[in-house]
Order: C-alpha cells, then sequence, then structure tokens
C-alpha cells in the first residue's frame, strides 16, 4: 500500500499515567548512571567505612572481643549520636563525590547532544523531567548516606543488650533527617550545576569548586571583616553543625562561630531556590546558538 | 662522552630552527592567552582570583584600622595565601586553565588543526603551559599584590612604615614567589592530567588530596607535592585548628633554595614526560 493511501488516526489505546511517566526518566537515568565502573567503584568505596563502623559496633557489644583486644572497660567504645554523626559525615563526603561524577552524566549528555528538545516533546512537563533525574540522583544518593547509617543503627539496636534503639531513637530520626536534607541538597545542586556546563569534565570539577570555594571565601570574610555570618557561605561547616543538632550531639563549634538553625534553614532554602532558577532558565526545549 | 660526541650534539643544536620555533611558540602563546583571558568563559577565574580582594576592600572601606590590628590582619593575609589561594584558588583556577588547554580543544574538537599544522608537538605543548601561566601569573599575581595593598592602606603611616621600613616587603616577595611556583607547578600537573584522562576532574581531586595528607607521608613521598614544597616559602606561619592544622605542618625544615629548586625540578620533570606523551597522543573524537 502507498504511503499516501494510509490514513491515521489518534491512538485510543490505555495511555500511562501521568505520574508513571517520570519514572521512565528515572529508570533510564539509574541505568545510565551505574553504565559507570567509576560509579561502581565510588559505591563500593562508599561502603568500606560501614564495614569499619560495623566492626566497632561489633567490639563495642562483645565483651570478649573487648577482652581479646586487650580494653576491658565498657566504655572504651560508645556507640553514642557523636559515633553516627561521624558515620554521617563521612559518607556525605562520599556522596559528594558521587554527585560530582553521576550528575553531569544525567543532565550534561542531554544538553551537549541537543536531546532535551527531542525528550521533552514527548508527553512529559519540564518539571517531570528535572523531577525525574532528581528522584535518580536521589536514590543513587541515599545508597551511601542514609540507608548504610540506618543499617549500623539497626545493627546496633539488635547487637545491644540493653533497650538501646528506643531509647535512642532521636539518633536514627536525626541520621535519616539530616541525610536527606544532605541527600536533596546535592542532588538539586548538581543538577543544576550541569545543565549550565556543556562538558562533563568541566561540571564534575564545577560541583566540587561550588562546596570547596564558597567554603574558602567564607572563611576569608568571617577573618577579614570579623563576623561569623561568613561560615554560612561554607556548606561542609553548616551542615555539620545542623547534624549534629539534629543527632544531639555534643556542639563542636565554639559559641563566637556557631550559627542558628534558622540561618542555616534560610541559607539552604536560598540555594535550592537559586538551583531551581537556574534549572528553569535552563531546561528548555530550545537551543541557542550564537553566531 | 667523548670531546667528539660533545661536538657533534653542539653542532646538532645548533642547525636545529631556533628561529622558527620561537616564532611559532610566541605566536601559539599569543592566541592561547588572548582566549584565556579575554573570552567570558574565563569569568569565573577572574572571580577565584579577587573574591578576596573585593572582601579585603569591604574592609578597608568600612572597617576601622587600630594599631594593634596590624599583626592580626597580617596573619590573616598569610592564611589567606597559604588556605584559600594555594588550596583553593590557584588549584582549580589552574585546574579550569590548564585543563581546557588540550582536553578542551579535543571536546572542542579543535585539536586536530593544531596537530595537522607543521609545528612540533612539543612546541605546541610548551607554548600552550607559558600561556597558560602567563593567564594564571597575570590574574593571581595582581590580586595578591592588590590584596597586599588594600590590606596595609588602611594603616596610614603605620602600615607604610610596615612594608618599607619592616618586615612587609620580604613577606610580599615571598608571597609572590609562592604563587608563581604554586601555578607553574600546579599548571605543569593538570596539563599532564589533562592529556593522560578524559576526565581529569576525579584525578585533581586525588591530587587535592594527597596534597592534603602529604605531611604524614614519609618523607621521599613528600617531594612529589606542589604544596609541600610552597609550606616551607611561606614567611609568616599560621596557627591552625582542627583538620586544618594538618596543610600546615612542616615535618622537616627545608631552605627556601631547595624548596625552590625542588618545586622547579618537579615541574620540569612533569613537563619532559607531558612532552613525551604528546608525541604519542591520538585523538578519536568518536569516544571523546
Amino acid at each position: 500500500m502507498s504511503v499516501y493511501k494510509l490514513n491515521y488516526r489518534a491512538y485510543t489505546g490505555k495511555v500511562t499515567p501521568m505520574w508513571a511517566r517520570i519514572l521512565v526518566l528515572v529508570r533510564y537515568g539509574y541505568a545510565e548512571a551505574w553504565s559507570s565502573k567509576i560509579t561502581v567503584g565510588i559505591a563500593i568505596l562508599s561502603l568500606l567505612p560501614c564495614i569499619v563502623f560495623l566492626f566497632g559496633i561489633y567490639i563495642s557489644n562483645n565483651p570478649m572481643a573487648r577482652l581479646m583486644l586487650g580494653n576491658q572497660s565498657p566504655r572504651g567504645l560508645t556507640i553514642d549520636a557523636e559515633f553516627f554523626l561521624i558515620v554521617l559525615q563521612i559518607e556525605s563526603w562520599f556522596a559528594l563525590v558521587m554527585t560530582a561524577w553521576v550528575a553531569p552524566r544525567l543532565i550534561t549528555f542531554d544538553l551537549a547532544d541537543n536531546a532535551l528538545p527531542i525528550l521533552l516533546s514527548h508527553p512529559i512537563s519540564r518539571f517531570g523531567y528535572v523531577f525525574g533525574k532528581f528522584i535518580s540522583l536521589f536514590v543513587i544518593l541515599s545508597m551511601t548516606t542514609w540507608i548504610p547509617g540506618l543499617m549500623l543503627f539497626a545493627y546496633q539496636g539488635y547487637s545491644s543488650p540493653l533497650p538501646w534503639a528506643l531509647a535512642n531513637l532521636r539518633i536514627a530520626v536525626g541520621l535519616w533527617a539530616g541525610a536527606v536534607i544532605w541527600t536533596a541538597f546535592l542532588s538539586i545542586l548538581g543538577l543544576a550545576l550541569s545543565s549550565w556546563v556543556k562538558w562533563r569534565a568541566v561540571a564534575t570539577g564545577i560541583i566540587f569548586a561550588a562546596v570547596f570555594v564558597p567554603a574558602g571565601v567564607g572563611a576569608i570574610v568571617s577573618a577579614v571583616l570579623r563576623t561569623r555570618w561568613g561560615f554560612l557561605l561554607n556548606i561542609p561547616f553548616m551542615m555539620s553543625v545542623l547534624w549534629q543538632r539534629l543527632l544531639g550531639a555534643p556542639e563542636f563549634a565554639k559559641q563566637k562561630i556557631s550559627l542558628p538553625t534558622t540561618a542555616i534553614a534560610i541559607m539552604l532554602m536560598l540555594i535550592c531556590l537559586i538551583c531551581v532558577a537556574m534549572l528553569n532558565a535552563r531546561i528548555r526545549a530550545r537551543e541557542v546558538v550564537r553566531g | 662522552m667523548t670531546p667528539q660526541t660533545t661536538a657533534s650534539f653542539r653542532e646538532q643544536l645548533a642547525q636545529q630552527p631556533w628561529g622558527l620555533w620561537w616564532l611559532q611558540g610566541r605566536r601559539l602563546t599569543s592566541i592561547e592567552v588572548r582566549r584565556n583571558l579575554f573570552s567570558w568563559k574565563a569569568s569565573w577565574i577572574y572571580f577565584l582570583a579577587f573574591i578576596p580582594t573585593f572582601i579585603i576592600l569591604i574592609h578597608l572601606v568600612a572597617d576601622k584600622h587600630l594599631q594593634y590590628m596590624l599583626s592580626e590582619d597580617t596573619n590573616i593575609l598569610a592564611g589567606i595565601v597559604q588556605f584559600y589561594y594555594i588550596r583553593l584558588g590557584v588549584f582549580f583556577g589552574c585546574l579550569g586553565i590548564f585543563s581546557r588547554l588540550i582536553r578542551g580543544e579535543m571536546i572542542e574538537r579543535s585539536l586536530h588543526f593544531y596537530l595537522l599544522a607543521p609545528v612540533r608537538r612539543e612546541i605546541l605543548l610548551l607554548s600552550k603551559f607559558v600561556a597558560g601561566s602567563i593567564s594564571a601569573l597575570l590574574l593571581f599575581g595582581t590580586a595578591i599584590t592588590l590584596d597586599f595593598s588594600l590590606m596595609y592602606a588602611g594603616f596610614g603611616a603605620a602600615g607604610r612604615d610596615y612594608i618599607f621600613n619592616g618586615p612587609g616587603l620580604g613577606q610580599f616577595e615571598a608571597y609572590l614567589a609562592i604563587i608563581v611556583l604554586a601555578c607553574l607547578g600546579y599548571g605543569a600537573v593538570f596539563l599532564l592530567l589533562s592529556m593522560m584522562f578524559r576526565n581529569p576532574t576525579p584525578a585533581a581531586m586525588l591530587v587535592l588530596g594527597w596534597e592534603a595528607i602529604n605531611p604524614i607521608l614519609p618523607s621521599l613521598l613528600q617531594k612529589i607535592s606542589v604544596a609541600s614544597y610552597l609550606r616551607h616559602l611561606m614567611p609568616v606561619s599560621v596557627a591552625a585548628n582542627g583538620i586544618f592544622a594538618l596543610l600546615t605542618v612542616q615535618t622537616e625544615p627545608v631552605s627556601a633554595w631547595a624548596a625552590v629548586l625542588g618545586l622547579l625540578l618537579l615541574i620540569a620533570a612533569v613537563l619532559l614526560y607531558s612532552c613525551y606523551r604528546i608525541r604519542t597522543l591520538e585523538i578519536r573524537y568518536t569516544t571523546e
């Protein structure tokens, strides 16, 4: 049959619900991220400290093992909020490394290959596109942050002879909340920065620079202008203060440089809003060609 | 080596087209310097270099400069050089400038134009290195000069006295030398990394980590580091707390000339290896 004799009619079959379409992007984003051996390498590396922590919990709860190691005191290795704060801090650095590697893979390829107009010509919104990528990254980062953290908490609850877990539920909630805030923050920051850079290599560098350079600038502001507010530019410091308060760990920052929780929350929200504005400006179904 | 071999080596050297190489090098350098300094893509390097200058300017305009604050400001300036410029500003600035010289051209698919031209690859690499160094030195050298001037300008006569009759001028010279060596050292390392890896940033982050843990490494390994040499040249020792104290540890005292010579040797070794690498450099744009 010749092509001109064909008649076309609208598809009348079952349509995928709007929310489920996002999952297609999540699935492909997830597959894209794990297609790199380096992603697997970083994920394995991020689990190595967990093995050390697991061993620490075992030693702490096993009197025989403590005796064999020459430590008879039951207070030798205390599993408390401070211990889980260290767990969270170390895992969060791995999450940053993972973001710097994975986020550009999720979004930069679409921009560099001019695939965005094609993707957005499908029945999916710009919000859906970004949300799908966000979920992919969030899930991957969760595997290095709150999931191993909560597993360590569960193991401590299981191996402790005391009703430890119920008495220290605040640690689990704080650990989960702190890790989720960091994971969501990194996801949106990674996507926003990657969307503005066409080259993956540069995007990876900029994600690191966006965390480290403002921290340095914040330290200069604090030192030169003799104010503590410069630390609001120091994301690792800000997050450490927030985590320590969420977990109920002892305050590590001196009173004169400590930041109010409200200021930290406002600063984090402000950065997220800037990231959303950056994504809104960049994720569009058109390309500007400079002549 | 016999006198005959030496004579023939000299003769060979004399027969090389040095004039042509010089001309090609100059042209390539000027093209790259223009691209590094006068394109909108370079604006973030200006930010990295001059953001402390801007903060010090606010301090100059807004804050009072009392006599007792002079030594405090001297320590803060030393901290800015040691912690910000060496560890962050120059590091990320050089990563951006020098990675772009080879890898950036590969990503833009324009390096083959250079490789097809009748220019020796070593000349191409060294010209690009010189261009990157000039750009970095101009930016960070100017920034450190402005930082130093603005920091002491607020103290008036006391500040001038500190600079011209006190230790100020010596400190300024030391800071300039540190910035020059940092730019050259990181530049050489990142130029090599950009040839070795498709994405040089993970390797650069490993370099950043290596530089941080360098003071606790064995003496021999400490020599393969840029910042460890620069630490010995710091005119003012900064007291750091917590984990940052690691960055200021001096495990064994090294004289200034030995530190400079050591770093220059390291740069020369990295550049020599880069020259060797570029001779066998192949581009497959399909895999880039």
